[in-house]
């Protein structure tokens, strides 16, 4: 019993991390209908931004969530500027292979950077504490929050903004968005940079919750990423976090009754399950329907 | 020694690329699981003719077949393997969608076979020398070298050979046909799901065979031989060959392979970090891939037209306008997900019952 509750708590940290990572994923594909592959680099890049910048702010974690957030933004903007845009009118698959190539080139260049070697951040995790049933340390709690803070801040931003409205609109559809003056280029690129922001706080925050990583950090969440968003329902920001929260759970009670090491198999059993019975998310009242993105 | 090495790679990943062009370039699915194949060709290869592991190192099996046989057997579960993950990732799903779950299949596989040791012996891997026939002929280690090249390069043009005769008749025709237009095609009484199943299971086998040449070629195979990068070199070759086309697929390879790799060795690689030229090798890839899709997406060799009656100018129109069709269906399929089925059954569906679900507001 104890295990369990134990494995209950953690799989709710991880749903925390994922449901960041994946509503940011799922943002992208709800404006410009393309899946990310390179979404995983942009936690990447969040990570490493923060590592760098630890040292100039002495171990400030605020300060290094907010530069993990604007190095994730800056990229946000660049993949959607220079790769995204440049494949305008072209199949969705066309553009899913190039930004995995994308995802190679941006991998590589931060091993260049910092070495393919494992690197840790020197922020404390705190001390571990009973919260209810749950035993979760400082870090935990505050992933916890923070992914609620965000998915609070998004729900607000989507539902009650100008911008939400545009895009809600341009998710909808794109043309009929434009005809109705919304300038669509501008706000897909603003998009962008939010999910860009959003994938590389959590980036941070999976780093620091793993405690070491690598250039290959993003690239394996990825998967996880990509079947929390296809959980919720691909393109439907606020199920994303129930998604994301079937994932954690899944993974981490699976986990700790067989060994952590296939945590992520059962994540890809969940995975094609999914996409043999529901592929438009589990919170669609559908049988599986012929899903041709 | 070293050209005999390159060019026996070079040819060994030549049948693979044939393989997966058949999937990819004909039945157009992008198939992320396809070195999964390759992987398990090869431990199987080992596995099968090695003999029993000695107590530290574990494998399964252990048996002493001969090596023809081992390939053979090798093929026979790879292509069993690629049956059970094809009829989960072809029967509904495209695109995307198939490709996720194709990576979702391998990943998995990867994991267990790295971290469940009584397997393939885990991060270690299986290594032994297989060289069938070298003491039978008598040769010394660098004249085997050469007769297995000559080998591979025969079992290339056999392949190619296959291959060739397989894009003119009425299968591959009824592939690329598919490709173009599943519903046209369906309607046309074609059977989608076993058009690509057939084609995904051949190009299994293909990758199996390779699977077997490799664990010849390098006597050795462990999780690190086998990531996610590894396919994406294929994948740009068949991009710069030319995809759907098996002589500029062939030839990608060895452009890609030799001229390019070969090429960036002389890459200036510092000592203190050796992790740089392997990195520039990647990053090329990478700019390779999106370069080519963006200005040169069907390679410098034109997939050829095969026997399609009707001439040049008319098909253009002709896969324009299917161009716009598609675009118009997909656009209406991703604003409402549950309205697929009418999407399918009507093909320029107009956008505006797209928005009949307003309520939904994009976001669920």
């Amino acid at each position: 019993m104890n295990t369990f509750l134990v494995s209950i708590g953690l799989g709710l940290s991880t749903a925390a991390i994922l449901s960041l990572s994946a509503v940011a994923f799922t943002l992208e594909y709800a404006v410009s209908r393309i899946a990310n592959f390179a979404h995983g680099e942009f936690l990447t890049i969040g990570a490493y931004a923060a590592y760098s910048g630890q040292t100039i702010f002495h171990q400030n974690v605020a300060a290094a969530a907010a530069i993990a957030a604007a190095a994730g933004a800056a990229a946000g903007l660049a993949l959607n500027a220079g790769l995204i845009q440049q494949f305008r009118g072209r199949s969705a698959i066309t553009v899913f292979i190039a930004t995995l190539g994308a995802a190679i080139i941006v991998e590589n260049v931060l091993v260049i950077i910092y070495g393919a070697a494992n690197v840790t951040y020197g922020f404390s995790q705190g001390t571990l504490h009973h919260v209810g049933p749950f035993l979760w340390s400082t870090s935990d709690i505050e992933v916890i929050i923070s992914a609620l803070a965000v998915a609070g801040l998004i729900y607000l931003l989507l539902q009650r903004t100008r911008f939400g409205k545009a895009v809600r609109a341009i998710s909808q559809d794109r043309a009929l968005a434009q005809v109705s003056g919304i300038p669509a280029r501008r706000i897909i690129m603003q998009t962008w940079a939010l999910a860009g922001a959003v994938a590389g706080f959590a980036g941070f925050v999976l780093a620091d919750t793993v405690g070491t990583f690598g250039p290959t950090l993003g690239f394996s969440f990825l998967l996880l990423t990509i079947t929390a968003t296809v959980a919720g329902g691909i393109g439907r920001p606020y199920a994303t976090f129930g998604g994301a929260l079937i994932v954690g759970l899944v993974i981490q009670i699976a986990g700790a009754y067989t060994s952590s090491a296939y945590q992520l198999v059962f994540a890809f059993l969940l995975l094609v399950l999914l996409m043999l019975f529901r592929p438009n998310g589990v919170f669609v009242r559908r049988s599986a329907v012929a899903v041709r993105a | 020694m070293y050209w005999v090495s390159v060019f026996t790679e070079a040819g060994i990943f030549a049948i693979l690329a044939l393989g997966l062009d058949v999937i990819w370039g004909w039945g157009g699915d992008f198939d992320l699981a396809f070195y999964g194949y390759l992987a398990l060709g090869s431990y199987l290869t080992f596995v099968l003719t090695i003999g029993r592991p000695t107590p530290p190192v574990q494998y399964i099996l252990g048996w002493h077949l001969p090596v023809l046989a081992a390939i053979v057997v090798a093929m026979v579960v790879v292509v069993g393997l690629a049956a059970v993950i094809g009829a989960i990732a072809l029967r509904n799903l495209r695109d995307i969608y198939f490709a996720v779950t194709t990576l979702g299949a391998v990943s998995a596989l990867y994991l267990i076979v790295e971290n469940y040791t009584p397997l393939f012996d885990g991060y270690n891997g299986v290594y032994g020398l297989i060289n069938p026939g070298q003491s039978a002929l008598n040769l010394t280690y660098n004249g085997y070298r050469i007769v297995f090249l000559v080998i591979v390069l025969a079992l290339l043009f056999l392949a190619y050979l296959l291959v060739q005769r397989l894009s003119r008749s009425p299968f591959g025709r009824m592939l690329r046909a598919v490709r173009e237009d599943e519903r046209a095609a369906a309607a046309y009484g074609r059977k989608v799901f076993w058009a690509k199943y057939r084609a995904y299971l051949f190009g299994a086998a293909l990758a199996g065979l390779t699977g077997g040449l490799f664990a010849i070629f390098i006597s050795a195979f462990n999780p690190s031989a086998w990531t996610p990068q590894e396919l994406l070199v294929i994948y740009a070759a068949i991009l710069v060959g030319g995809r759907g086309n098996p002589r500029g697929v062939i030839l990608g390879v060895f452009v890609v392979y030799i001229g390019f790799i070969e090429l960036t060795r002389f890459l200036p690689s510092p000592a203190s970090r050796p992790d740089f030229g392997p990195a520039m090798r990647q990053i090329l890839i990478g700019l390779m891939i999106i370069l080519m899709l963006r200005f040169r997406p069907e390679g410098l060799f034109r997939e050829r037209p095969g026997l399609d009656r009707a001439p040049r100018s008319a098909r253009r129109r002709l896969s324009g306008s299917i161009g716009a069709l598609a675009t118009a269906s997909a656009g209406s399929t991703d604003a409402t997900p549950t309205s697929a089925p009418a999407a399918t059954a009507a093909p320029p569906a107009p956008p505006a019952p797209a928005g009949s679900a307003a309520d939904e507001g994009g976001p669920g």
